[in-house]
């Protein structure tokens, strides 16, 4: 486990400053690359050495199972919203999205969870798209508004 | 000496229209009420409410965000005094003695005096921000690319150097976030940088982005364990919110004394809240004539810490103002907030929008007096909100996260860029590295590298020029001072250990 994040620490940062071929905007990076690897490398070495390393760092993927599906259920859907926002506009998109997130937060309440997404996003609507007016993606409910 | 009072009328000028004081009104409350909110402190509360800030004039959204920031600091404490779950870092110390007081009936008092401390702490800080700042920011002005370069390699290696923690994940934090820096289009070449193709990153990775990402989203991600927690009190035994003259007698020499303490470690970077609280509290309770009091409801435990808090947050100000370098997570917010309104600090914002400076300046002040009165009338009402459940909070603080990012760019892919990097910190999370100079370094990496060019070129590429120019070469020995100092600490503590 220990090996898996510094190898994630140091592979997700060692190639990049490889890439970049002119003088001027390579030698900073280079310097940055540099110093990440010697970062990483140092704390590989730190937690090997036996005993040192009390606290087992770990992201406790087995372990908190059920939070990782749903950090990874959040993540896609989060995607997902920003992709259909400019489509379908802001009401519908925002009132499936949080009708989403609290069924994941607050299982079983779909009462409660429809009535905090719809307010939610007629809320922020109003604040934002009506008050504030800032621009908002339009979609077929929000045209047939006069505002 | 006259030359201030003038700005800080100007500052006065600006700060005192009625839409401004509406403003530092609504923003002081909105700040009080995610300040309490458990686990979302300052940083958080200031990332997911920059957009109501969008469409105001630089001056007012300014002041709308230094009210934020104030009353999150002003509602940090409350839970921490309510339910013993501390709003955010800063306010763990007042759980101490803050919690024990509500157990034995006196929540009034401690949320009273938790408010005074506050606005004294507020106002020393303030005295002492009015009066450091023009001659830093006048100092600042004569700074070339070497010693801006060297400043902020000092600030960069303090944020990991002076703050508890382990030095070796800071540092990955710190060459992390430099990298998120270098991406997209170089400005001085035109060369694209590290976007693996991606057209959608030609532009670089907005911090912002970034910003709302980690300190937002990840923190819900976090709450999502415990999210079957009610918060329980009972309101009626609260208490009048006020305190007797014998508290009063026992907290006023603590305030005073801890308030200049807090503001200078707010000046130094990566010394925030947490540390000023925590260093308040230990003095209080050395220089107590019944230290077995405290941690069982001694007043000035309370008193103490939550004066220092507030004059930190002011101190954080100073080298966010004068210089543009945040000290810690929540004045790097604040600073990518005034970055996104055109305003740029540093010390040319004194000569160059003065208004604007010194107009937030005397915000803060405004704003201090105004959370006064928000919090100690509208304390119980307020403290009410403690009782809506997590489970309804989480999901409506991911929304307006989400919606600040969609009004940042109006681009749908920032959403993947959000999400992301909201994983990424709940990994970096899991595995100790801290995220304040991740956040830090993507700010000031930009900056940074194109000093550090500016300097090259100046010197013909000669690496010397760092350490020619005296001002540029103490604050590197600074940084490799402290840099020592954190080795020797950490040896020492292993052998102790």
């Amino acid at each position: 486990m220990i090996l898996g994040t510094i190898y994630f620490v140091t592979a997700a940062l060692l190639p990049k400053p490889m890439i970049g071929d002119q003088v001027g905007p390579k030698l900073f990076p280079y310097i940055v690359g540099l110093a990440a690897v010697i970062a990483g490398a140092a704390l590989f070495i730190q937690d090997k050495r036996p005993g040192k390393a009390s606290k087992k760092a770990e992201f406790g993927f087995v372990k908190d199972k059920d939070l990782w599906i749903k950090i990874l259920l959040t993540t896609v859907v989060g995607i997902v919203y920003g992709l259909v926002m400019d489509k379908l506009g802001f009401l519908i998109p925002t009132t499936l999205f949080m009708l989403f997130i609290s069924t994941l937060i607050n299982k079983g309440r779909l009462v409660q969870n429809l009535i905090l997404a719809l307010t939610f996003a007629v809320i922020c609507y109003g604040v934002f798209g009506v008050a504030l007016k800032l621009s908002l993606p339009r979609g077929f409910i929000e045209s047939m508004l006069p505002f | 000496m006259q030359e201030i009072f003038a700005n800080l009328a100007i500052g006065f000028q600006t700060a005192m229209t009625w839409v401004n004081i509406m403003w530092v009104f609504i923003g002081g409350v909105l700040g009080t009420v995610i300040g309490m909110l458990p686990g979302l402190g300052p940083a958080t509360g200031v990332a997911i409410l920059i957009p109501i800030t969008f469409g105001m004039n630089p001056a007012t959204a300014l002041i709308t965000l230094c009210a934020l920031y104030y009353g999150a600091m002003f509602g940090g404490s409350r839970a921490s005094i309510m339910i013993n779950t501390p709003g955010d870092a800063s306010a763990i110390v007042s759980c101490f003695d803050g919690y024990p007081m509500t157990k034995q009936g006196r929540a009034g008092a401690a949320l009273a005096i938790s408010a005074i401390a506050s606005f004294i702490g507020g106002m020393i800080g303030m005295v002492f921000l009015i009066f450091l700042t023009q001659p830093i920011a006048n100092g600042a002005l004569k700074f070339g690319p070497p010693e801006m370069f060297s400043l902020m390699m000092f600030a960069l290696v303090a944020t990991i150097t002076l703050s508890e923690g382990n030095l070796l994940k800071g540092a990955i934090a710190i060459t992390f976030g430099l990298m998120l820096s270098t991406v997209g289009i170089d400005g001085l070449s035109g060369q694209i940088r590290f976007t693996y193709g991606l057209e959608s990153l030609n532009d670089g990775i907005d911090f912002l982005v970034i910003i709302i990402g980690v300190y937002a989203v990840t923190e819900v991600y976090k709450n999502f364990k415990d999210i079957g927690l009610v918060h329980k009190f009972d309101s009626k035994h609260i208490g009048k919110v006020w305190i007797t003259k014998d508290d009063w007698k026992r907290s006023l020499k603590p305030m005073l004394r801890n308030s200049p303490l807090g503001f200078i470690i707010g000046v130094l970077p990566g010394m925030g809240g947490t540390i000023a609280t925590f260093m308040s509290y230990a003095l209080e309770k050395n220089l107590s004539k019944h230290p077995e009091e405290f941690g069982k409801g001694a007043i000035e435990g309370l008193a103490a810490p939550e004066a220092a808090n507030n004059a930190c947050s002011c101190g954080a100000m100073v080298p966010l103002l004068t210089l543009g370098i945040p000290g810690s997570g929540t004045t790097a917010v604040m600073l990518g907030a005034l970055m996104l309104l055109g305003v740029r600090p540093g010390p040319t914002l004194f000569t160059d929008h003065p208004e604007i400076a010194w107009g937030v300046i005397a915000s803060m002040l405004i704003g201090n007096i105004i959370l006064v009165v928000i919090n100690l009338p509208l304390a119980i009402p307020l403290v009410q909100i403690l009782r809506v459940p997590t489970r309804i909070m989480l999901p409506i603080i991911m929304g307006l996260a989400l919606i600040g990012t969609y009004f940042l760019n109006y681009s749908s892919f920032d959403f993947v860029v959000v999400m992301i990097a909201a994983v990424i910190g709940f990994m970096f999370i899991k595995i100790g590295i801290p995220l304040p100079p991740l956040v830090l370094a993507l700010i000031l990496g930009g900056t940074t590298e194109q000093m550090f060019r500016n300097s090259m070129v100046l010197a013909d590429g000669n690496p010397m020029i760092f350490i020619q120019k005296p001002i540029s070469a103490v604050f590197l020995f600074i940084a490799a001072a402290s840099l020592v100092y954190a080795l020797i600490k950490n040896a020492r503590k292993k052998k102790t250990a």
